[in-house]
């Protein structure tokens, strides 16, 4: 091998198929003879179910069935609860509610589906969506977070006592005795609210049922289509060989398609079984804010205990953590915030108490961040308050406060959202910030350009927020590399992809171990034919664990590789190396043999072969890592305020990630610019308006902003690697990094460029409108 | 939501309570309806017909009118639903003899919407609203004044509601002299403005 392709910016193979129109997304899939399902969706939030008339709509020319769930006999079941706390956890409350295929009696959320209507096309199913007739009893509703605790509180859930769905406390050391000995202690409530994942494709479901071959097809926008595979054979009585799920090409995951069995994802399959047909089902942006799911939204009280150095003492915060309706998803979310209140920093006493609630709003589960955006917040905004308060540089507190290089692996004392003890594997925080401040220009902005710009009567203010990610979790991933007769390698994996860049990153991976050209490099993810084992795409675990089990498949083809060919050049294995789709002598160039050559003796058509011989060459293989991969980043940012508009402008703004070693740069700051500008939304654009009856207002992109190419800047990264020591490439996560920091970046910046208002931010997201609020209340005062 | 807003009437309250309590002229006057019956002494049910920005289809529902204190205050309760979503809500009703002939009705009260017409329309509901009102008590005005020449002259004047195109332009017109009022607005046109003429200008001298 000479030149290496792991670390190379290498363009994506997949991008010419994407860009000329020739990837599959499931609404891509036409099958002939196939219907069209739609969904009629509670307007309330909480109402009684008392009766649903179909006698009209079932008339309507075109409509081929509707179900409610009356309708669906015994095969009407709550989905399965993904990741409850194992028994083994003690003192955990956890209530596990699941989400129904159909409203049976209670509506829960608004949006909540109360019947499926099947038709010839998806116009006709819609208009007879509109010829359903819903009585519903309205309740009254669950929203406030706190309320919701209250005793007299209405309850989502009839069966439980009320609608607390998880109670939780962790502890570190002893933060009682830390405070008392505290010089500073700081002290604040956090509101964090809710935003939307907005991935460009919505989800999408086409199931086909083909009766002859007994076999269930489903194409499928999930981000785990194995489990997806593993729960439908479950649930329709079929033998996993039945099901085949693909999750083609996918216009963005951000983790609301890695909730598994919504409602529609077990009844179209159901349905295409019922009625012998194929159907399609694709989600309209409109029930994309109803039905998809959503995250975010906590109060903490917080408070920080501190020495007058600014040498954090400890951190307390109680937080309730809603949930929405049911939650499936278990405790990941509260616990990767508790895993992330800490920051990056080495705090010795810890203390958090958390609650899921209940409420009739859409079901929470991971977007982008997953919680760990919630803790860096609070964390953050309280060491910016305490640098304020001690008269201490912002930069410098967090300098001060890291975990130092040395301490890895640094071992937290609390569980972590496997339920596992929290570890941080490796890190490397301060040359990290060093380079992040550097690159912005923190000293020279801060004292000469800031004040000059100040005596403008201009509002810039800069920002600095290092934080941590705990990413490539376990369980495990697997991977099939074979060499063809072609001499062209196929790679199968069973991740899903969601435009991370798996086609390229993968191949370069195999690249590498088999000496090929990185485009003979042919990649499936996510089709359960090619490859079964597995869980999926998550938690920024790709590239860490499916791109260590391909580094595993790929070393021991090349093992079978290296083997034949040194019988077949008969030379020694360590005297031969792959290179250009070859296996040659390394000092006789001539004398070699192709790779497709070989996999054709591999694989003989005649004569006998040794026993115990596997045929081709060709591996699977498997990778698990003991704890996840903990990534580092630090983001800094240059901002104006319009005191008038309060409109924020970003000047600059820089990244600095280290996310251990780098399969291909250029992914990774694909994903960064990604990140950031999901976060630039969920700090200043992005929020879901819920009214007191749970309605949510603005369900549409008219009202509801995703930034645009004119708000997300030009973002200048400069990249370090600290591999980590837990997996043989030693990559850690980069898919959600970006957009963690932001809403705290977004709160630093905007107090130092309002320093003359005396803003405190405790909330996120904001708006023009909120920032305004914020400080035109300051004025009143 | 909460609604409220006043309408002056130009005639005496005795009169105006009728004319508020004449579900014929309710029927006419109010933007939108399709049909409106009354079931009993204080009960209506009907049909109402709304456009919101994109949101378009019509509610069923019944409206109720209690705690009558003639000619003062009434107040109603309103409960619909329909495609675009549903609403409802009650709201206190006032008329107030302002001593010169005239009569100041104010009404105020909570309405709850949800659905579509909440979700998708939430931006355009207020101007919306508070558009049918000041056209629906305007129409009850006209009636009114017709009602009272009949009354006094003896004359049969017939009253014409306005039509759903009238409705909508009337709407409309609201919508944008919301949109004109922001200093933005004339900004920008004054912007283009002189876009033009500089335009104009260097052309002319080509």
């Amino acid at each position: 091998m000479t030149k290496s392709y792991v670390g190379q910016r290498i363009k994506r193979n997949e991008d010419p198929r994407l860009l000329t129109g020739q990837a599959l997304f499931v609404d891509d899939v036409q099958i002939p003879g196939m219907l069209h399902a739609a969904f009629l969706r509670s307007d309330y939030a909480h109402a009684r179910l008392r009766g649903v008339d179909v006698t009209k709509a079932l008339k309507r020319e075109g409509v081929v069935a509707i179900y409610t769930a009356r309708d669906m006999g015994d095969d009407w079941k709550p989905g399965p609860p993904l990741v409850s706390p194992p028994a083994t956890v003690e003192n955990v409350v956890f209530h596990s509610r699941t989400q129904v295929p159909l409203v049976k009696d209670k509506v829960r959320y608004a949006g909540e589906p109360i019947a499926v209507v099947v038709a010839t096309s998806r116009y006709i199913a819609e208009d007879a969506v509109d010829d359903i007739v819903v009585d519903l009893e309205p309740l009254e509703v669950v929203v406030d977070l706190e309320k919701a605790l209250a005793t007299d509180s209405p309850r989502v859930h009839d069966d439980l006592d009320s609608n607390l769905a998880a109670h939780l406390s962790q502890e570190k050391g002893n933060y009682q005795a830390a405070r008392e000995k505290a010089d500073l202690v700081i002290k604040r409530r956090f509101y964090i609210d809710r935003g939307a994942a907005a991935a460009m494709e919505n989800r999408g479901i086409v199931a086909q049922w083909d009766v002859k071959s007994q076999q269930l097809t489903v194409w499928d926008t999930t981000q785990a289509p194995i489990p997806i595979r593993n729960g439908l054979a479950a649930r329709l009585g079929l033998s996993t060989h039945q099901v085949r799920v693909i999750a083609p090409f996918v216009g963005g995951g951000f983790g609301p398609k890695i909730m598994m069995f919504y409602p529609e994802e077990m009844l179209i399959p159901w349905l295409s079984i019922q009625l012998g047909r194929p159907i399609k089902w694709i989600e309209d942006r409109r029930e994309n804010f109803f039905a998809t799911t959503q995250e975010r939204q906590q109060i903490h009280d917080a408070e920080m205990a501190l020495a007058k150095d600014g040498k954090i003492l400890g951190i307390r915060h109680s937080f309730i953590h809603d949930t929405g309706a049911y939650d499936p998803y278990g405790l990941t979310i509260p616990l990767n915030t508790q895993s992330h209140a800490m920051g990056a920093y080495d705090v010795p006493n810890y203390f958090s108490e958390l609650k899921v609630v209940f409420t009739n709003r859409v079901i929470v589960t991971p977007v982008r961040g997953a919680g760990r955006p919630q803790g860096i917040f609070l964390v953050e905004r309280l060491l910016d308050l305490a640098a304020k308060e001690l008269g201490v540089d912002p930069v410098e507190i967090r300098k001060k406060n890291f975990i130092p290089a040395n301490a890895f692996p640094y071992e937290h004392k609390i569980i972590d959202q496997a339920f596992a003890p929290l570890i941080f594997d490796s890190g490397n925080y301060l040359p990290a910030m060093e380079k992040a401040v550097s690159m912005i220009g923190y000293e020279q902005f801060v004292k000469e350009e800031q004040p000059r710009l100040r005596k403008e009567g201009r509002h810039v203010g800069i920002a600095v927020i290092p934080f941590i990610e705990t990413t490539g979790v376990g369980p495990y991933e697997g991977a099939r590399v074979t060499v063809e007769t072609s001499g062209k390698v196929s790679v199968a994996t069973g991740v899903g992809t969601q435009g991370q860049g798996h086609f390229t990153s993968f191949a370069q991976v195999v690249a590498d171990q088999l000496g090929v050209d990185v485009r003979d490099v042919h990649l499936v993810t996510g089709d359960t034919a090619e490859f079964h084992w597995g869980t999926g795409t998550f938690a920024s675990r790709g590239a860490v664990v499916a791109g260590n089990a391909v580094h595993a498949a790929a070393k021991a083809v090349r093992a079978k590789v290296l083997k034949l060919a040194s019988k077949v050049l008969n030379t020694p294995e360590d005297e031969l190396e792959l290179k250009d789709g070859l296996v040659r002598v390394a000092d006789i160039p001539q004398r070699s043999i192709s790779l497709g050559e070989l996999a054709v003796l591999a694989n003989p058509l005649r004569g006998a072969v040794e026993p115990g011989t596997e045929p081709g060459l060709e591996a699977t293989d498997y990778f698990g890592p003991r704890y996840g991969a903990t990534a580092f980043a630090v983001h800094a940012m240059i901002i104006e305020v319009d005191p008038e508009t309060m409109m924020v402008d970003i000047k600059r703004f820089v990244v600095v990630e280290d996310c251990g070693t780098m399969l291909n740069p250029l992914l990774v700051e694909g994903q960064i610019h990604g990140g950031v500008s999901m976060g630039i939304g969920h700090s200043f654009y992005e929020k879901l308006h819920y009214d007191e009856n749970g309605q949510l207002l603005n369900a549409s992109f008219a009202d509801y902003l995703i930034p645009t190419s004119m708000e997300v800047p030009r973002v200048e990264i400069g990249h370090q690697e600290t591999p980590s020591p837990l997996n043989p490439i030693g990559s850690k996560g980069a898919g959600e990094a970006g957009a963690i920091p932001v809403p705290a970046l977004f709160a630093q910046a905007i107090e130092n460029a309002l320093a003359d208002y005396d803003i405190e931010i405790l909330e996120t997201p904001l708006s023009p409108n909120r920032l305004f609020e914020l400080v035109h209340g300051k004025e009143k005062e | 939501m909460r609604i409220e807003g006043e309408y002056i009437f130009n005639g005496p309250r005795e009169d105006v309570w009728e004319i508020i309590r004449d579900p014929e002229v309710l029927t006419k006057a109010l933007p939108g309806t399709q049909s409106l019956k009354q079931v009993s002494e204080s009960i209506y049910e009907g049909e109402l017909f709304v456009r919101v920005g994109p949101v378009v289809g019509s509610f069923s529902g019944r409206l109720e009118v209690s705690n009558e204190v003639h000619p003062e205050s009434l107040t109603l309760t309103v409960e619909g639903e329909g495609k675009p979503g549903f609403a409802k809500g009650s709201g206190d009703v006032q008329f107030i003899d302002r001593g010169d002939g005239t009569t100041l009705l104010k009404y105020a009260g909570e309405v709850q919407i949800g659905g579509k017409i909440a979700s998708v329309g939430q931006r355009l509901l207020d101007t919306v609203s508070k558009s049918m009102a000041r056209q629906g008590l305007g129409a009850v005005d006209e009636a009114l004044q017709a009602r009272i020449k009949a009354k006094t002259g003896g004359e049969q004047v017939e009253y014409k509601p306005p039509s759903e195109v009238e409705f909508a332009a009337a709407v409309a017109k609201d919508m944008a002299s919301e949109v004109f009022s922001s200093r933005w607005v004339w900004l920008v046109v004054a912007l283009v403005a002189v876009i033009i003429l500089a335009i104009v200008f260097i052309t002319s001298f080509r």
